[in-house]
């Protein structure tokens, strides 16, 4: 599977070395970590950098820590490594249920969540889900450290708000303080693996509060803030339930495209999102499906 | 611009001169001379370029040969140079295979799962070669033939 | 019947070793070296156009390209039912993707960047991507030379048109039929293309060397056919076959997609131009997709009609194909389809008129099944939407009219013996048919679906199977044949019955892989034929070895060979009981005489089976008079299938089927074939979805948005179900049983959505999106976007079944 095209390979030992490569080379560098997105784009022509950068030699990137109420993902932490961390299954239940949807174990073993939302691909499965937790990005550059809130992150169809040189170094998600409950509902066209039709991603809290986002119906992950505030401290009941439903088309803009069409996918958003309240609610207090069950 | 890479290769050192845009799967195959793992996609769908990169499953068509340098990989061949291993056997027993394409990155997957989950159940072992695609057989054989190993190995426990 | 001892059993693959441990080799895992060359092909953009000029002056120049060739250094026709396509075509190309030139490299990266150098001038012609507009008389024509194409004479193509085969079938009297029927049920059914994506791609290696010998090594089901085709393609350039060596080793799945030549005729044409250099030509992927055979998609309007005790007077069926660009194979589906739409029933009047139609889209070719899948979609659809009609049960229905050994076919030949009333009894008891189940999840409904199959080999009527049979010193033998194990198990399988005349065990026989120069011939490894075909060459060299095993025994050591049998790989003598002489000791050597000299040798022998009852000569207006197909295989399947209503997605709960193979000469090989192949099946009702765009591209092809089965997607139950009423002229009663798994499985699963949410599907695939829709009220094909999945894109109803304009009517 030849390349047609040739690029230089650099392997910087100290993030400083990154940002000072990517200042340098600015859109004619990628960077490297998992590389199951870089990998194909390079193969078909769709990316042609003059410099790969690979940042698996940086220490510290690969670390998943739980402190002072706070969960930092680093940038080299893999899906497979998210999955199997005990503090993410008992802390962040449905961030692991996400992982289970991504593509396979060979994949999940290689790709990062951080390399995840820097393709912003608008069928993303970490978006949505650091978009309920309102996470934020954690960002190296040439004028020093930011930090990005997820809503802001994405601005459209692989695009994001890195500058030249800078380049994301971890996620940090606050663990919610009140009791909640969370569920993650991915449209695939089956049950193997597959990127999402459609997604939706509901956290509730046991006072009546509710996160909940939407992928893949839209240009980017998106919030959806007028069913939020709609269901904003009442307690869920059918009539409700089909009030939000009903706000599904004001919120969400899908397409047709070779996965679905926009007509299934405003009908299964609504269904999705009936079923996710439902089961997030449920979670609350310990009942409903266990996390990783589709509820679709 | 070439670099000189040293990578484990089924227990040997193994010394190459690769180009950056080298993909790990053309230097298996072509330079270091393994050729279980093989081209089905070349774009990470199918599985059939798996090897084992630090024991865990990886799609070598996904991955340049420059970032292996250092690191340890185990294909199909370093499993069965010392005799089949128990998910081998019964893969046979079990007549598993049809066309034998897939069989390598199977073969290896379920080599991660039984690593990490001995006993593993009916949904485990279909999760773990959910990325290996096979199109002849139905998948039935080689499911029951890993949940076999896993059984065969609780009744000794 | 004295019980075998060998046949009948399951033994271990005799190449599960190999494939287990990695050591089995395909064609890209053998090396050649440093000489090794390897190509790019250059391929347009176009589904139609003239080629006006192409430039391969700034592709020479790049270092490390030793050649570059286009259709003018290799202007040949070839094909294996008509000769209708080039290796690299010079006057015009007639799908997206085909190759019109290919650089020649030193490494692969250099041949790639070199391919985009090469600049081809077209002129655009308007692409025939509608089987409408495909049969207007003043329809753009694919082929406007048809009428000079060199074919088999049992194709009848319509020189100026672009119908390049038109198979009609008339038995009774077709008007009288539906005039004493009492019910009549009319309806159109429309099938898209699908891909084979056996995981392997296609790939081949050819050396012509200084000596002007061409070898090649090739992933294909048909080693000897693809020498053929390239003997007769090369033929100007003074090769014959014994020119031409082609060797196989294993291959990593056909599905019919590695039968005939497709794209090794570009390995080929280049090996011709670079004298004394191997080239390999390897496919991606994608090209897998689009540059390979794809199961064309058709059309078909179906008219049944019964008396009101469910007896079939009557059935009219009309399939319109888009066989694609080339249809050199592809006719042949067409043709097959033709002779044997009636089902496996008993139907007196019959009018039966298939039609090949040129488009530009991907050539179409065999996949497993040949046209039988796709006709059954609609045939058995239709079936059980009659017996609703008729007010009549679905199974009993198909009970009524089931085909049964003596019937007359379509043609006019008599059916073989059948086990299909068997077949339809086993699978209804396992599926629990006539019991409603329910679902505990309010959302879910469940439902269950049946349809009966066959079919038969379509091949020429002298398509034969050889085998050549050794013994070594060790009393082991070594079989040389040239079927292809693509994964059935067919090495086993020839093992077993060897070993079951020779006792032999199966430790002890080898089957050896294709080579054209040492091994004997086998037309190709299609149709599900070689069971039976090169079981009965095996068969019979098994016997001659034997005989001769006897007459050596009997002039060495006076004992009369009709008093010998063998047994535990030894001779024995039934009037003598302390005779007994090791194989080993003899097979070789020969035995030693009282007086110190040997007699015999080397013990080896051949078989050959020609199915010498078959002709393809018939009426070309009726198809009366011949007996094409050697025989039928037949059997039933049925579903539990669970719909979730909001969602429509399907859940297979449970999915039998029963074939009848005739004699099961590997029972757990048979249930392999009916496991994998109602997987494949169901993957091509529920979610297999190729897409075209507007303009004749293929826009998914790959594995992320053409969605074959994993391990995810499989039944939560698959019970396979063997039935066996021997075949005559089969050995030990053996049939082919390995496509025919896969052809009920799309209406199987139709009946079965309708019965859950009372939806009919005339059209496939049938996912989840179209279930939610239809259920929602909102009609699929209304919303589905700028795609299609053949060379019709609209509502079936509005389809005109006629081949001339509405003018000239």
């Amino acid at each position: 599977m030849a390349f047609a095209h040739e690029f230089d390979y650099v392997k910087p030992r100290t993030l400083r070395e990154v940002v000072k490569t990517l200042a340098r080379y600015g859109t004619r560098a990628r960077v490297l970590a998992g590389g199951t997105d870089l990998i194909t784009l390079i193969a078909e022509d769709v990316v042609t950098p003059a410099v790969v950068v690979d940042i698996k030699g940086v220490p510290g990137l690969d670390k998943i820590e739980f402190k002072n109420g706070v969960l930092a993902i680093g940038a080299l932490v893999t899906f497979s490594d998210l999955r199997d961390s005990t503090v993410v299954a008992k802390r962040f239940p449905v961030i692991r249920e996400m992982t289970g949807w991504v593509a396979s174990v060979g994949i999940r073993n290689r790709a990062t969540m951080v390399g995840n939302i820097c393709s912003a691909v608008p069928c993303c499965d970490s978006g949505p889900i650091l978009l309920v937790y309102d996470a934020a990005v954690l960002v190296a550059g040439p004028s020093g450290k930011r930090k990005v809130p997820l809503r802001d992150w994405f601005l459209g169809p692989r695009k994001t708000v890195l500058k030249r040189g800078e380049i994301a170094t971890g996620i940090v998600v606050a663990l919610p303080k009140k009791k909640h409950g969370a569920c993650f509902v991915k449209l695939r066209r089956y049950e193997g693996e597959d990127l999402a039709q459609a997604s939706v991603t509901v956290l509730a809290y046991a006072d009546n509060h509710y996160r909940i986002s939407f992928g893949s119906v839209a240009p980017r992950p998106i919030r959806g803030e007028k069913i939020e505030t709609l269901l904003e401290s009442r307690s869920l009941s059918d009539e409700l339930i089909q009030q939000a439903v009903r706000l599904v088309p004001g919120e969400i803009a899908p397409i047709t495209d070779i996965r679905a069409t926009k007509e299934y996918r405003m009908h299964m958003v609504g269904v999705m999102l009936e079923r996710g309240l439902r089961t997030a609610v449920s979670r609350i207090t310990g009942s409903g499906p266990a996390y990783g069950t589709s509820v679709i | 611009m070439t670099k000189r890479i040293t990578v484990t290769l089924n227990n040997e050192l193994r010394s190459l001169d690769v180009e950056p845009s080298d993909v790990l799967l053309d230097i298996l195959r072509e330079t270091l001379g393994v050729k279980s793992p093989k081209i089905g996609c070349e774009r990470g769908d199918c599985g059939a370029c798996t090897v084992l990169l630090d024991g865990k499953t990886v799609r070598t068509c996904l991955i340049l040969a420059i970032e292996a340098d250092g690191h340890e990989i185990t294909t199909l061949e370093g499993l069965s140079r010392s005799g089949l291993t128990p998910v081998q056997q019964s893969l046979l027993k079990h007549n598993s295979f049809q066309c034998g394409f897939c069989a390598p990155g199977m073969v290896l997957s379920a080599t991660e799962l039984l690593g990490k989950n001995p006993t593993p159940s009916k949904d485990e072992v279909k999760e773990a070669i959910s990325g290996n695609l096979c199109r002849c057989t139905g998948y039935e054989p080689i499911i029951d033939a890993v949940v076999a190993v896993g059984k065969k190995a609780g009744k000794r426990a | 019947m004295s019980s075998l001892k060998f046949v009948g059993q399951s033994p271990e693959r005799i190449d599960g070793l190999e494939k287990v441990t990695g050591a089995a080799t395909y064609v890209d895992d053998i090396d050649f070296g440093a000489r090794l060359l390897h190509a790019e092909v250059v391929e347009t953009p176009y589904a139609h156009a003239l080629i006006k000029s192409i430039d391969t002056s700034a592709a020479e120049k790049v270092p490390g390209v030793v050649r570059v060739v286009t259709g003018k250094d290799f202007p040949y026709r070839f094909g294996l039912y008509m000769q209708d396509r080039f290796s690299f075509p010079t006057d015009r190309v007639r799908f997206v993707g085909e190759q019109v030139a290919a650089v020649v490299a030193r490494d692969a990266k250099t041949a790639k960047r070199a391919a985009k150098l090469v600049k081809v001038v077209y002129q655009e012609l308007e692409p025939v991507l509608d089987l409408t507009k495909a049969l207007r008389d003043d329809a753009v024509l694919v082929h406007p030379d048809l009428g000079n194409y060199t074919r088999c004479p049992w194709f009848f193509p319509q020189a100026g048109t672009n119908i390049a085969h038109w198979r009609k079938t008339r038995k009774g009297d077709i008007e009288k039929g539906f005039k004493e029927a009492d019910v009549i049920l009319e309806d159109t059914y429309t099938v898209p293309r699908y891909s084979h994506c056996a995981i392997e791609p296609h790939v081949i290696v050819g050396l012509y060397d200084l000596s002007g010998r061409l070898t090649l090594w090739s992933a294909s089901q048909s080693p000897y056919t693809q020498r053929h085709v390239l003997a007769q393609a090369l033929a100007p350039l003074g090769l014959s076959h014994k020119d031409i060596r082609v060797v196989t080793p294993y291959v990593g799945g056909g599905f019919g997609g590695k039968a005939g030549v497709s794209m090794e005729i570009i390995g080929a044409a280049l090996v011709m131009m670079v004298k004394g250099q191997p080239v390999k030509v390897r496919w991606s992927r994608a090209q897998e997709f689009y540059n390979t055979y794809q199961r064309q998609g058709v059309i078909a309007r179906i008219k049944l009609g019964a008396k009101k005790d469910g007896t079939i007077t009557a059935i009219e069926h009309s399939l319109h194909w888009d066989a694609g660009g080339y249809v050199e194979y592809g006719a042949n589906v067409v043709n097959a389809v033709g002779l044997s739409a009636t089902g496996p029933y008993r139907i007196p009047n019959v009018k039966i008129d298939s039609v090949c139609v040129y488009t530009n889209l991907p050539p179409s070719g065999p996949y497993r099944g040949f046209g039988y899948s796709e006709f059954h979609f609609g045939l058995e659809s239709h079936m059980t939407r009659m017996a609703h009609k008729l007010g009549m049960d679905p199974v009993d229905f198909r009970r009524k009219n089931a085909i049964r050994e003596g019937d007359t076919l379509a043609y006019g030949a008599k059916m073989n013996p059948c086990g299909l009333q068997e077949s339809i009894d086993r699978v209804a008891a396992e599926i629990g048919w006539g019991k409603k189940e329910v679902s505990k999840d309010p959302n879910k409904v469940i439902g269950k679906g049946f349809a009966c199959f066959w079919k038969a080999p379509a091949m020429p009527p002298n398509a034969a199977s050889a085998a050549f049979l050794k013994f070594n010193e060790d009393g082991s033998l070594n079989i040389g044949v040239s079927g292809m194990e693509i994964g059935q198990g067919y090495m086993t399988v020839m093992a077993q019955i060897a070993a079951e005349i020779l006792m032999v065990p199966i430790e002890k026989i080898r089957v050896e892989l294709p080579d054209t120069d040492r091994n004997a011939y086998e037309w190709q490894t299609v149709g599900s034929h070689v069971t039976w075909g090169c079981g009965n060459a095996v068969k019979a060299a098994a016997l001659d070895v034997r005989a001769k095993m006897f007459e050596v025994v009997e002039r060495a050591l006076g004992i009369a060979r009709d008093t010998l049998y063998l047994e535990d790989e030894k001779v024995k003598c039934r009037t003598r009981a302390d005779f007994e002489l090791p194989l080993r000791d003899f097979v070789i050597n020969g035995i030693q005489t009282s007086h110190g000299n040997f007699i015999g040798g080397p013990i080896l022998g051949s078989g050959v089976f020609m199915p010498e009852f078959t002709s393809a000569l018939s009426d070309p207006e009726t198809s009366q008079g011949g007996h094409p197909n050697v025989h039928y295989t037949v059997g039933a399947a049925a579903v539990t299938l669970e719909i979730d209503k909001q969602t429509g997605k399907m859940r297979v709960l449970k999915a039998t089927l029963a074939v009848d193979a005739g004699k099961a000469i590997n029972p757990r090989l048979v249930n392999g074939q009916i496991v994998g192949g109602i997987v494949q099946g169901l993957a091509t009702v529920l979610y297999e979805d190729i897409r075209f765009d507007l303009r004749g591209k293929l826009v998914n092809a790959n594995f992320t948005d053409y969605k074959i089965p994993t391990s995810m997607d499989v039944p939560l139950e698959m019970v396979p179900i063997i039935v066996e009423v021997a075949q005559p002229d089969g050995p030990f009663g053996a049939r082919g049983a390995a496509e025919h798994t896969m052809i009920p499985a799309a209406a199987m699963v139709a009946n079965a959505v309708e019965d859950a949410v009372g939806l009919r599907m005339k059209t496939m695939p049938i996912t989840a999106e179209k279930v939610a829709l239809e259920l929602q009220g909102i009609p699929y094909e209304d919303v589905k976007g700028s795609y299609t999945g053949f060379c019709f894109a609209g509502h079936p109803d509005a389809y005109k079944f006629h081949t001339k304009s509405a003018a000239k009517k």
